[in-house]
């Protein structure tokens, strides 16, 4: 390979572009008198009259579908659910946000968290850089704050901090994700609102948004589902009940 | 592999196909069930038109600003610290990426499913590279490159064409021990790819939908695969084709939506990651982010009567509704892209229809596949399009085949003609009619027509042997005559 290929190169990029656009027999730059503006309103309104009660039952309902273990609880009765989690799933070693502790106290874990005996507790953390991925791995169970569930689809969303990293959702045996009734949404649509928002206005600054919907599964072997590939063989979702 | 996946002639790869009943049966099951998911799905969203129009401006209208779209996603890109190529051809594309796994002296590849880097034959150019192994990660396609790099049969499941005991035959040659059981040798290919995953250096993906406002891909997977390989390696390449755009984070809300439901009958896939190159204060993801953006003869469909193939966003719905596909799988097309869109792709990326030209003929332009498409894609009409430009760039003679048209359009067009052939056909056809009631069965019971003496010419043979007759009517009996008897069997007045 005699030349060297330059990426972000403005010669390789505008001789690409201007190749296009002579092919397709249109001027470049012509979109902003035409911008895209939608047939109909389906994606904002589907769903979107459900009452919060509704909204809990539907996101049960779809996440059971999906095989997700759906709990609802009391703030107060968190710690003691989380605890259940760690025995019946027989959890030696546990990987944790490092969220700061208000987060846990708002959640009414924080002396749960602080007082845990486990084999091996990690804390997915700034100190340890890349090695957060080698605790994750080593890690039976993860246990993390989704942003957002989705009614529709059973869905959890999560985006990337420094606290709670990519590997953390797809790396532990086991993984168990706490959400707030409030933060449950309709659809896809209403999470992608608040997060574009949120990312267009700097409020939110990550470079990862997972939309995570059960366990990691596969139909590749005679259409037969297996459920964990790649990622956790389970998924537990709780919802703590508004107050 | 490349876009061709075979050397072998389209009838010799047909009747390969014929000969694989298991293949058959599995893609006919498969059918059945995708179909009975995807219905499902999109009744259970409503208003699925009203969903497939939006699919179909959002496509249409970054195909139309494309250039535009791309410039601002590239600048994106740049703006948050990634690398972009734009590479004319599979040649530049590979080139690029190898160049990348030199200087980083990339010991270890884990790849997630892809269909483009397939299309540009990428593994076998990494694998050129002295010290550098490669793993698809992709529970199909890590069977498939274990068996020796077996083609896929299916966009959306590649294996389809194998069963538990080959699958089992494939992972004993790397170390697996137990039975046919899909779900333990899943967790044999958990394990092995695991430990791979954690030493790779470099993770490859493709991109569902790249999103041109924030300079964030958009992947859809079930496994998993796809975000371990965003997470793990500090470098990432994400390979594109050009026409993979959306404006904004919304626009690809709606055809995730469209995808999932249409791929696999699902509201979404387990996983749905928006994603870049990782920022200073994360601690996992790609330090080093590259996205090739690729032509490869895309653009060949600009201004053209094939445009609308870029729609295109790789769902599958089209293969899992074609009765064609049906009888001759993946492997029967010699393309990575097989079915209602192979046939129109594969000639329009190829430039031409040498390597392709049967394909447009392999179909019954039965329709379900525009029936089905959540980006509506007349894809029957492009099929048929197809056959249109390949006559005239071949110059073929069709001049029997005007006579007869105007001789048809003559005798359609004058009543007196039109009744004498209908008696004439029914006359002609009256020794092989039911003399009982009117039937739908057919003439022969195999389904085909092959009475026909062995020794008749082999032109007669491709004719009958494939074609089916139904038995005649009686000579009196039209439509009119059907429809009567049908409401009366509805009602109940006689027996059906």
């Amino acid at each position: 390979m005699a030349e060297v290929l330059k990426a972000n190169d403005p010669k390789n990029r505008e001789d690409f572009l201007d190749a296009i656009a002579k092919k397709a027999n249109r001027p470049r730059h012509e979109l902003k008198n035409d911008p895209l503006k939608l047939l109909n309103d389906l994606p904002e309104t589907t769903l979107a009259d459900k009452t919060p009660a509704e909204l809990l039952d539907l996101a049960k309902k779809n996440s059971e579908l999906i095989h997700v273990d759906f709990k609802t609880v009391k703030a107060d009765q968190l710690a003691a659910n989380l605890t259940k989690f760690i025995e019946e799933k027989e959890i030696k070693s546990l990987m944790l946000p490092s969220f700061a502790a208000d987060k846990w106290a708002d959640f009414e874990i924080l002396d749960w968290k602080d007082e845990l005996e486990l084999e091996h507790l990690y804390f997915w953390d700034e100190a340890n850089g890349r090695d957060n991925l080698i605790n994750a791995d080593k890690s039976d169970a993860a246990i993390g704050f989704a942003d957002y569930l989705l009614a529709e689809s059973g869905t959890i969303t999560a985006a990337t901090v420094k606290e709670q990293g990519r590997g953390f959702h797809f790396l532990p045996t086991h993984y168990l994700a706490i959400v707030p009734q409030s933060k449950i949404l309709p659809r896809m649509r209403q999470a992608i609102d608040r997060y574009d928002e949120a990312l267009k206005q700097d409020k939110l600054k990550t470079s990862n948004i997972n939309f995570i919907s059960g366990p990691s599964n596969s139909g590749d072997i005679e259409m037969v589902l297996i459920v964990g590939v790649h990622g956790p063989l389970d998924m537990t979702y709780v919802v703590i009940e508004d107050r | 592999m490349g876009l061709k996946t075979s050397n072998l002639t389209f009838d010799e790869r047909v009747k390969k196909a014929k000969q694989d009943k298991f293949m058959q049966a599995a893609v006919g099951k498969a059918q059945d069930a995708q179909f009975e998911k995807r219905t499902r799905a999109r009744e259970e969203l409503g208003n699925w038109n009203g969903w497939r129009d939006l699919g179909e401006q959002i496509r249409q209208h970054v195909i139309k600003y494309l250039p535009d779209y791309l410039e601002e996603f590239s600048a994106n890109i740049e703006k948050n610290g990634g690398h972009v190529y734009f590479a004319k051809t599979d040649v530049d594309a590979t080139n690029y990426i190898k160049q990348v796994a030199k200087e980083k002296q990339v010991k270890k590849v884990v790849k997630s499913k892809s269909m483009v880097t397939t299309e540009i034959d990428l593994d076998k150019e990494l694998l050129k590279l002295p010290g550098l192994s490669l793993m698809e990660t992709d529970l199909a396609e890590f069977i498939l490159q274990e068996d020796n790099w077996d083609e896929p049969t299916h966009i959306v499941f590649p294996t389809l064409h194998k069963n538990r005991d080959q699958v089992r035959e494939v992972f004993q040659k790397i170390g697996y021990t137990g039975d046919n059981d899909p779900e333990h040798m899943g967790r044999f290919a958990r394990k092995y790819l695991r430990q791979y995953f954690m030493e790779a250096d470099l993770g490859i993906t493709g991109c569902n939908f790249a999103i041109a406002d924030n300079g964030m891909i958009n992947l859809v997977t079930n496994e998993g695969n796809a975000d371990l390989t965003m997470a793990l390696p500090k470098t990432q390449i994400v390979v594109m084709g050009m026409e993979r755009i959306v404006p904004s984070l919304k626009e690809a809300e709606v055809l995730d939506n469209l995808l999932c439901r249409s791929a696999v009958g699902q509201k979404l896939t387990s996983y749905c990651t928006f994603s870049a190159g990782k920022l200073a204060d994360e601690l996992d993801g790609p330090e080093d982010f590259h996205v090739v953006i690729l032509d490869n003869g895309r653009s060949n469909a600009l201004n053209t009567a094939f445009e609308p193939i870029l729609q295109c966003i790789r769902c599958g719905a089209c293969l899992n509704v074609c009765p064609v596909y049906r009888q001759i799988g993946g492997q029967g097309y010699g393309s990575i892209y097989p079915g209602p869109m192979g046939k129109v792709l594969s000639p329009v990326l190829d430039g031409g229809y040498e390597n392709f030209g049967e394909l447009p003929y392999a179909c019954s332009l039965c329709g379900a596949c525009s029936e089905t498409c959540p980006v509506k894609i007349p894809l029957h009409e492009l099929i048929l399009e197809h056959r249109k430009v390949e006559m005239n760039k071949l110059h073929l003679d069709h001049s029997l085949n005007n006579v007869i048209f105007k001789t048809i359009s003559v005798g359609t067009k004058t009543p007196i003609l039109f009744k004498g052939a209908l008696l004439g056909e029914h006359l002609a056809l009256k020794p092989f009619s039911n003399k009982k009631e009117n039937s739908v069965e057919n003439l022969y019971p195999e389904g085909k027509v092959d009475k026909v003496p062995k020794i008749a010419p082999s032109l007669i043979h491709g004719w009958v042997d494939v074609r089916d007759l139904a038995e005649p009517p009686k000579v009196k009996e039209n439509f009119r005559h059907w429809y009567d008897r049908h409401q009366k069997e509805k009602r109940g007045e006689i027996n059906g």
